[in-house]
């Protein structure tokens, strides 16, 4: 079994008899979901190392053919192609757009920077559009792009995964049902890089380091912590009201004034915290959330999800399906819901971990939507107003002053 | 500078001189870490112990055929290149049934048929994930490293100096057999090395399922150098099994069986 970094390093295994913790285990249509709408032509913007794992998901959907594939970089445009079947390369999206009418529906993974122009004229010609997070690095931008959807009559979704996560949708209902009283939030981001890539494909060092360019960067608050935010956002059906935050140079010293280090504290209007830390400096602990309630406690870490009950919370039914398990200490059970067709597919001899990386789940809610008509998993507003939280956060962190929230309707 | 990930059931290593081509120490450590970033890419689509993985898609959807990219079908094309080959000896089933893996060039695709087949890609992964690490290093305009997955494959990038080669024992001890690399791949593949560790065979002999002649337990030990890190992991694989040399092996490739004894062979390094 391969756990996600977060966990690598305290994961224990082994049959116990107590009670505990809850392994969150989705159904097993939505662990190996299969599309029924027809066959679509996509095209992805941007081939860089994120439009690179785009494409390697995108060739697992039956329904999906990539017809093209868009880079201003020849050589990361050549090997993007290379990597698609069938794909035709454009250096300009606008030239695709215009040139390829049967291109239904457009995946956007430029810079963040750069995803306002791209977005409205793919919308403008009429396209599905899927945007990765955050969606905009300003507030203006987000703002523009959160109107340019209420006149959209395509599908516009915004790259979310925690929304078409089918760990992070199990847990999502049970924050209200089982911790009853929600006592905290927290969220933690630990890698070990310099988040600095080097200059090839005919690209500068400053168009590929662009993270690290205060002028457009958007910060670890951004570029990392909105799609943990965002979990927040989306459990909590409401945005917090307040962020105060500090960041700090901690390991690479190589001239950056991009802290690498920022430690976060929102706050909601009836009180409740999330405190969150993001780091390049360490990995320690990996990706991963908290939510504490009074009754349980529910980690997630994106292909794994576990509920820790307290000793005097009650027992409900769905529990009988458990299994037993150990982990971080807590003696307990593990949740597999639809263990039986789980076990005649052999998906229970593979592990506990989702058998597709969060992105694909983002990517199938995007087919589903454009071909099946199913509701979009993020639209893109929501993403607009997440993108803007996080903004935010990256001006707290920067400025080390609390920065207030404006209302949004979630 | 050194940077390492343990990934593919080993730990890599990648090794790069500051200044090397002219390069500064932030641009550096950033093309060590896209070679660190590629290693762990392909450790994540090739582990067919991780749910999530490409391999593991393939093996769920068997019967189906599955797209891939222009990297991937390569790997698995070249598998099958040197199973037939071998005649057997390198099979990624490990099981025998590697005929039972279809690949379609045109379309790109690989379909599994066989209701239990498994597909380890093994020494043939690392040896794929160092040739793309390698890629990326190139990328990036590093002319000078050296790559190694588990000390037993080893990408050589270009040279530590203009009038020097890598040097790379064959063993741990101060008199193992050297030897020296440079734009070259090496594989050693050594049945007994896991054995001592683990108890149990790393590499087996694919054809003993069918009794077929010939099949027995290896214990060749071997090392491959030529262009390819994937092509020579494959090979080394394959000519431990087979226990001597075909006359199949690629042009650029050379093979040299060692003595079980480390450092028991004088003449190792000159001959490869």
């Amino acid at each position: 079994m391969l756990l996600p970094p977060s966990d690598r390093r305290t994961f224990l295994t082994r049959t116990v008899g107590a009670l505990g913790v809850t392994m969150l285990r989705p159904d097993i249509s939505d662990l190996l979901p299969r599309l029924q709408g027809p066959p679509i032509r996509l095209a992805v913007v941007g081939a860089g190392r994120h439009g690179r794992a785009i494409i390697a998901e995108l060739q697992k959907i039956e329904q999906v053919q990539i017809a093209a594939v868009c880079d201003t970089s020849p050589s990361r445009l050549d090997t993007a192609v290379g990597r698609a079947t069938g794909a035709e390369g454009f250096a300009d999206h606008r030239e695709l757009l215009a040139r390829r009418d049967d291109v239904e529906a457009v995946i956007v993974a430029t810079p963040t920077h750069t995803h306002r122009p791209i977005v409205e004229d793919v919308l403008a010609a009429g396209r599905h559009v899927y945007c990765e997070a955050p969606i905009a690095a300003t507030i203006d931008d987000c703002q523009a792009l959160a109107a340019a959807v209420t006149s959209a009559t395509t599908v516009c979704q915004a790259g979310l995964l925690g929304r078409s996560n089918p760990t992070y949708r199990r847990a999502q209902p049970l924050v209200r049902t089982e911790l009853r009283d929600l006592v905290s939030l927290a969220g933690h981001a630990n890698r070990k890089t310099s988040w600095r890539f080097p200059a090839s494909g005919g690209s500068s060092e400053g168009e590929m380091n662009w993270r690290l360019d205060p002028e457009v960067s958007t910060g670890l608050a951004g570029e990392v912590g909105v799609q943990q935010f965002d979990v927040a956002h989306w459990f909590r059906r409401e945005y917090p009201t307040r962020v105060s935050g500090r960041g700090a140079i901690r390991l690479h010293q190589d001239g950056r004034t991009i802290a690498d280090s920022i430690d976060l504290d929102f706050t909601w209007a009836d009180g409740i915290t999330l405190r969150y830390d993001a780091t390049l400096a360490s990995s320690y602990g990996g990706q991963y959330e908290l939510i504490r309630g009074a009754n349980a406690t529910i980690r997630l870490a994106w292909t794994h999800g576990w509920m820790f009950k307290e000793a005097d919370a009650p027992t409900q039914g769905w529990e009988v399906y458990a299994t037993r398990q150990e982990i971080f200490g807590e003696e307990g059970i593990v949740l597999i819901a639809n263990a039986t067709q789980l076990a005649a597919q052999g998906d229970l001899e593979s592990g506990v971990g989702l058998p597709h990386p969060s992105l694909y789940y983002a990517l199938v809610d995007f087919v589903r939507s454009a071909t099946e008509g199913a509701p979009v998993a993020c639209p893109l507003d929501e993403g607009a107003r997440a993108s803007i939280v996080a903004i935010l956060a990256n001006q707290a962190v920067v400025s080390g002053q609390p920065v207030d929230i404006p209302a949004f309707t979630a | 500078m050194r940077f390492a990930i343990p990934a593919m059931g080993t730990r890599f290593e990648v090794v790069l001189f500051a200044g090397a081509g002219g390069t500064g120490h932030a641009q550096l450590r950033a093309a060590g870490e896209a070679v660190i970033d590629e290693i762990a890419y392909w450790h994540a689509r090739l582990n067919r112990f991780a749910p999530d993985s490409l391999v593991s898609h393939i093996v769920r959807r068997r019967g189906e055929p599955i797209r891939l990219d222009r990297e991937t079908y390569d790997l698995f094309a070249d598998a099958d290149t040197v199973w037939r080959a071998s005649e057997g000896a390198f099979d990624i089933t490990v099981t025998g049934r590697a005929h039972l893996i279809k690949l379609d060039g045109s379309a790109r695709t690989i379909t599994v048929d066989g209701d239990d087949i498994s597909i380890d890609l093994g020494g043939i992964a690392k040896g794929h994930a160092l040739d793309c690490a390698r890629a990326r290093l190139e990328d990036a305009g590093v002319t000078a490293g050296l790559i190694h997955g588990g000390t037993s494959s080893v990408v050589a990038v270009g040279r530590p100096s203009a009038s020097s080669r890598w040097r790379v024992a064959l063993g741990p001890d101060a008199g193992d057999d050297v030897v020296t690399l440079a734009d070259a791949a090496l594989s050693l593949s050594d049945p007994a090395g896991q054995r001592e560790v683990s108890g149990s065979d790393h590499i087996v002999d694919p054809r003993a399922r069918f009794g077929r002649p010939g099949a027995a337990r290896p214990t060749e030990r071997v090392a491959v150098i030529g262009p390819s890190a994937r092509l020579a992991d494959a090979w080394s694989t394959a000519l431990a099994v087979l226990g001597q040399a075909p006359d199949t092996l690629p042009i650029g490739y050379d093979a040299r069986f060692l003595p079980g004894l480390v450092g028991a062979h004088p003449d190792a390094a000159a001959a490869i």
